[in-house]
């Protein structure tokens, strides 16, 4: 069983965040605070426009506060340059998508694979890795089949093999479950419990999806922009 | 990835190969065509008066005259010998000279050489013998006349010819000639207005010294070693003759090949602007629909300059696969144009009819002969254009934002 502990991995202090469309202010976080510790299964909920994708976003170094501070392991993100948010994405966060998003022209290996070949980690290292972490999200043979030979949940399987391949302080999961079925939702949701559980990974989701709630430790409702609940279940 | 990327749209990047490859073919066949084309008419040129590189008399070039000699021939023959990069000299007188029958009158040009010392290698109208036979000695008192020129004057093998020529002395001397040979080149000028006689005849009565000539033709292997050797010619001769390269020496015929061949450069230039938009476009646009994709690649860590690289990638694959389909596609074209030739006879007025060009008369059959190195050019500027092209698109790959391609809800 995992369990949350150590100073947090992920804070945010105060964010404020406000989308300019030419004269117009659009606010979408407004002084939100919230901390993640290592081994949490986060999910944010909430309606839409109440500010859950803004806050994935700044959490995985896309997009910078207006106001306040987002730090990642003890990185102030606004104070990094380029270079340095690009190897703390490879390094420390992982992504998973609503819409998958594997590289079409590589193989469900090859996609699990990249962020380790990015690293520059040696190419047997990585093939353990990557065969283990397969393993681990029940793909085994069909290391070799590309994103149109996978169904959905086969291709979201491989994301979270590939978000989780360089051992990341958090996992950043936007509706991992919202287009597969039921029956689907529910093994992928059990891979991400089990990978949370058993190695410890640090899961942020944002979602509409009920079982993806009850299955979260902590919920934190978000409306407006700001936390409107942060509930940790016992 | 790079190499799979580029095959995602395998008709789009068919197309481009096709494009890259048409205009590399004609890149090289209008290259090629040049540069065998040129280098004949430099031989041809060079064969029929003064050599690739002419040593004569400083004076010479802007004052054509019998008085303007160089005296000691045949040393500067040996100085020229001595350079590595010469295969072959020889002396020669050459001016004008008035023609006279007795029916007839003519002005003519003359070509005075040594039938021993030369072959068709060094003079081109050794075979363009149609009638007689060519001199016995340079001592022969023999004349071979252009087949129009004898047809003008009224004369056929065996008959006498009067020779009136200006000495150094600018006196008048004559001899008499009889008519020996008869030249057709099919070059209309040159069979109308040229005249061959033997070297040492042409000095007795030019009252020339043994070692004096007008001209010392110097030839070499290979044409474009032509200002290095007139260069180093030039210094060691100087104060005595000097040394002009054929470009000098024959400057309508040069100007000829420079308009053409920077006609044919502008051409290329062209098509290779063409080609290049063609390939900037297959890029561009697989760059701009792949947007959504480098966003997701820059969140999983690629940095920028990693995006860069992958694209400056697919455009080396696609300029390393254009020239392959390119190199391919033109072996087919260039071995036959190599190997037969086009015929151009019917531009020039049928069987027989030679063109002309600053008093070269220029053979029928076009063949296609690239220099290495323009092949290597023409590679390099494919490749070039082809890696040129993809630097846009690759720097817009490394500026996409990830949080407005991605758009995570």
């Amino acid at each position: 069983m995992s369990k949350e502990n150590g100073p947090p991995v992920v804070t945010l202090k105060d964010v404020t965040k406000i989308y300019r469309q030419g004269s117009l202010e659009v606010p979408a976080l407004r002084g939100l605070s919230l901390d993640v510790k290592k081994g949490e299964l986060l999910a944010i909920c909430g309606p839409s426009g109440s500010g859950k994708t803004t806050t994935l976003n700044l959490i995985g170094a896309l997009d910078q506060p207006t106001e306040g501070s987002v730090v990642v392991e003890g990185k102030q993100l606004d104070k990094l340059s380029r270079t340095a948010l690009s190897e703390l994405r490879r390094d420390r966060i992982g992504f998973v998508f609503q819409a998958y998003n594997l590289i079409p022209v590589l193989t469900a290996y090859e996609n699990a694979e990249i962020v380790l070949a990015l690293q520059g980690q040696a190419a047997t290292k990585r093939r353990k890795r990557v065969m283990d972490l397969l393993g681990a999200v029940g793909l085994e043979g069909m290391e070799h089949r590309r994103p149109d030979q996978l169904s959905g949940g086969q291709q979201q399987r491989v994301a979270i093999a590939r978000a989780i391949a360089s051992d990341p302080a958090v996992v950043l999961a936007d509706e991992p479950t919202a287009n597969v079925d039921s029956e689907t939702a529910e093994r992928l949701l059990d891979i991400m419990v089990d990978l949370n559980q058993q190695r410890g990974v640090t899961f942020i989701f944002s979602t509409h999806d009920p079982r993806v709630m009850e299955r979260a430790r902590r919920v934190v409702r978000m409306v407006d922009g700001k936390v409107e609940s942060d509930e940790t279940k016992a | 990835m790079a190499w799979r990327n580029l095959w995602r749209h395998r008709r789009r990047t068919v197309l481009t190969l096709a494009s890259m490859a048409f205009g590399m073919t004609l890149a090289v066949l209008f290259t090629g065509i040049g540069d065998e084309g040129y280098a004949r008419m430099i031989e041809l040129a060079a064969k029929m008066d003064g050599g690739h590189v002419t040593v004569q008399h400083p004076e010479m070039l802007d004052t054509p005259s019998l008085k303007h000699t160089v005296m000691d021939a045949t040393a500067l023959a040996d100085t020229a010998r001595a350079d590595p990069q010469v295969s072959r000299v020889v002396t020669r007188i050459n001016g004008q000279v008035l023609l006279a029958t007795a029916r007839q009158s003519k002005g003519a040009a003359f070509i005075a050489f040594d039938p021993k010392a030369e072959d068709p290698a060094t003079f081109s109208l050794l075979e363009a013998l149609h009638e007689g036979e060519m001199f016995a000695s340079s001592n022969d008192k023999g004349i071979i006349l252009g087949e129009r020129l004898a047809d003008h004057l009224g004369v056929k093998l065996g008959k006498k010819v009067v020779l009136t020529l200006t000495d150094k002395q600018g006196e008048i001397v004559s001899s008499l000639a009889r008519v020996t040979g008869i030249i057709r080149t099919g070059a209309p000028t040159i069979d109308a207005s040229l005249c061959l006689l033997p070297l040492d005849r042409v000095r007795q009565t030019l009252g020339y010294g043994p070692d004096e000539a007008t001209q010392v033709a110097i030839f070499l292997p290979d044409h474009r070693n032509t200002a290095t050797v007139a260069d180093r010619l030039a210094t060691t001769v100087a104060g005595r003759a000097v040394a002009l390269p054929w470009y000098e020496a024959k400057a309508e015929l040069a100007g000829f090949i420079a308009m053409k061949v920077n006609s044919t450069l502008f051409m290329e230039v062209l098509i290779m602007l063409l080609v290049a938009a063609g390939i900037f476009n297959q890029i561009f646009v697989s760059v701009m629909e792949r947007s959504r994709e480098f966003g997701i690649m820059m969140a999983i860590g690629f940095s920028p300059g990693r995006l860069f690289r992958l694209v400056m990638w697919e455009s080396l694959w696609l300029a390393i696969v254009g020239v392959g389909v390119g190199a391919a596609i033109t072996s087919v074209p260039y071995y036959l144009g190599h190997t037969r030739g086009i015929d151009m006879t019917a531009m020039v007025g049928g069987a027989g009819k030679k063109a002309e060009v600053a008093g070269v008369a220029l053979e029928p059959i076009w063949r296609i002969a690239i220099y290495p190195e323009n092949a290597v050019y023409i590679l390099v500027a494919v490749v070039g254009a082809t890696l040129l092209s993809g630097l846009y698109p690759a720097w817009r790959s490394g500026r996409v934002v990830p949080v407005d391609s991605i758009k995570l809800v």
